[in-house]
């Protein structure tokens, strides 16, 4: 009796998982479909840069800072222990740039933006906003979502840019306040072991994971049911359906390029 | 102008039209009445496409619309609009913004003619000073006339108006009502009006079509409706509690 009903909450959950995974699929291709021919609502564009983009650049640059930071005291030990100063740049820039700056700032940005998104759109659709727009025959796909999705990858790839560079300064001041290495020490050990590669890795992940903010916030705003309770529940299932897509798709990006 | 054949529609296997037959004449004012929950807004969601029937048709003007594809839509969307219950005006955008919206995407007009455009339009439903406020800031009444001023933008041939009075106070409903007659006198728009609010059923219908029961029970002019014998008819129009409706736990 307990491994039958076990198994169908189990079968019940993996077949909403498949749905959820499938209407993001289909959502993409709307999205896609709907880039041919090219137009888009430039205010709606704009709106969505600003609130998402540049009001999130303080929290991205104050993580950033100690994320940097953080990392050199990590270090600290290993470092003073086998006097591997000439490593500290190398450290600390090739775990920013290819795993910790993409992820955290991802992450970060989906609990702000992403969730704002859902909530936004989710709260459009419970009272009929959405289908106002397309009584005045407006595509809610081209109008709301196109927008939204090309303004979180731009912004998303512009914050990491941003953070990765502002980690960097928080590791500079705090390998010269525990380590005694000068910040051009560190820069130069980052820019001798380095290549554009290692920075463009992380690049292409923070547009990756942008995209997959931007369809699980879009898909799971657009398809809420339930009034305000399904709202909170949307915004729910947006923010963890986008962490686990981001480390799902952090995976798969770090094994097909190892 | 418009026809719908057995129409059928059900949610999660519960049937709510059950072979709903209308047909609508240019520039009339046709009424759908019926108690809650009798599927009359869902009658109307399907003339603009927000719904797909389960079975049956819808025709305008002699070509059939209900099996078209979503984006074939877009152009019976800019002949009929729709004025919904809750107005679903944009809480992001201004009342002239909101008004500017169709003006912009569909009349190809920049930013600056769109919203002179609407702060006219506003004029006309009384709504001129409060251009540059947020729906949040106006009544009920306010941003009912501004989603109907927004509809009207596209100049549309037919409007549905869903319970377009209710929650209003009698004098904004009966503006309501004269907007809605003067559309269909004055310009010649076909309006198909989903409402409860007698006063305004009898003082502004040309017809008057009643459901009941997943289908159309009664069909009429205002006068023929009251003089009607049918005692579902009369306990709706005379709004009695007990009679042949009865509703089960009231």
């Amino acid at each position: 009796m307990i491994l039958q009903r076990t198994l169908t909450t189990l079968g019940a959950r993996s077949m909403a998982v498949a749905r959820d995974a499938g209407g993001v699929f289909v959502l993409l291709l709307e999205v896609l479909r709907s880039l041919v021919p090219p137009s888009m609502d430039g205010r709606e564009l704009m709106r969505n840069l600003y609130k998402m983009g540049y009001r999130s650049v303080p929290i991205v640059v104050l993580t950033a800072l100690f994320v940097g930071a953080l990392m050199v005291v990590q270090l600290a030990a290993f470092v003073k222990q086998f006097g591997a100063t000439a490593l500290v740049g190398w450290g600390t820039g090739y775990a920013v740039f290819r795993e910790v700056g993409p992820i955290l700032i991802g992450l970060m940005f989906s609990g702000r933006v992403g969730a704002n998104n859902t909530a936004e759109l989710a709260t459009m659709t419970v009272t009929d906003q959405i289908d106002g727009l397309q009584a005045l025959a407006i595509d809610p796909i081209r109008y709301l979502v196109v927008p939204r999705v090309l303004a979180m990858i731009v912004c998303l790839v512009a914050l990491t840019v941003i953070g990765d560079l502002v980690a960097l300064i928080g590791a500079m001041a705090m390998s010269q306040v525990v380590l005694d290495i000068h910040p051009l020490t560190l820069w130069y050990s980052l820019v001798d072991n380095l290549s554009t590669a290692d920075f463009l890795h992380g690049v292409y992940k923070s547009m990756v994971f942008g995209a997959a903010i931007a369809l699980s916030s879009c898909y799971f705003g657009l398809t809420v049911k339930g009034g305000a309770v399904g709202v909170g529940r949307a915004v729910n299932a947006a923010v963890v359906g986008a962490a686990v897509s981001i480390c799902f798709l952090d995976f798969l990006m770090t094994y097909l390029t190892a | 102008m418009i026809a719908l054949r057995g129409l059928h529609k059900a949610f999660g296997g519960r049937p709510v039209l059950a072979g709903v037959d209308l047909e609508v004449s240019r520039g009339e004012v046709l009424f759908v009445i019926g108690t809650s929950g009798v599927g009359k807004s869902v009658t109307i969601k399907h003339l603009v496409g927000l719904l797909r029937v389960d079975a049956g048709e819808i025709w305008l003007d002699g070509a059939r619309i209900d099996a078209l594809p979503e984006r074939a839509y877009a152009a019976i969307r800019r002949r009929v609009a729709m004025v919904f219950q809750s107005s679903t005006l944009f809480d992001s955008m201004t009342i002239a913004e909101n008004v500017a919206l169709p003006l912009r995407k569909h009349g190809r007009l920049r930013m600056a003619e769109a919203l002179a455009d609407a702060r006219r339009r506003l004029v006309e439903v009384g709504l001129g000073e409060f251009a540059d406020r947020w729906p949040a800031e106006l009544s009920d009444g306010m941003r009912k006339r501004a989603a109907i001023a927004r509809a009207l933008t596209l100049d549309p041939e037919v409007v549905l108006f869903d319970e377009p009075t209710t929650g209003l106070d009698p004098i904004n409903a009966r503006r309501v009502d004269r907007l809605i007659r003067a559309l269909a006198d004055e310009r010649g728009v076909t309006a198909i009006v989903v409402s409860h609010d007698l006063a305004s059923i009898f003082s502004t219908a040309d017809r008057i079509a009643f459901l009941y029961q997943g289908g159309v029970r009664m069909c009429g002019t205002p006068a023929e409706v009251q003089a009607s014998a049918d005692p579902v008819v009369q306990q709706f129009i005379t709004g009695r509690s007990s009679g042949p409706m009865e509703t089960p736990g009231f």
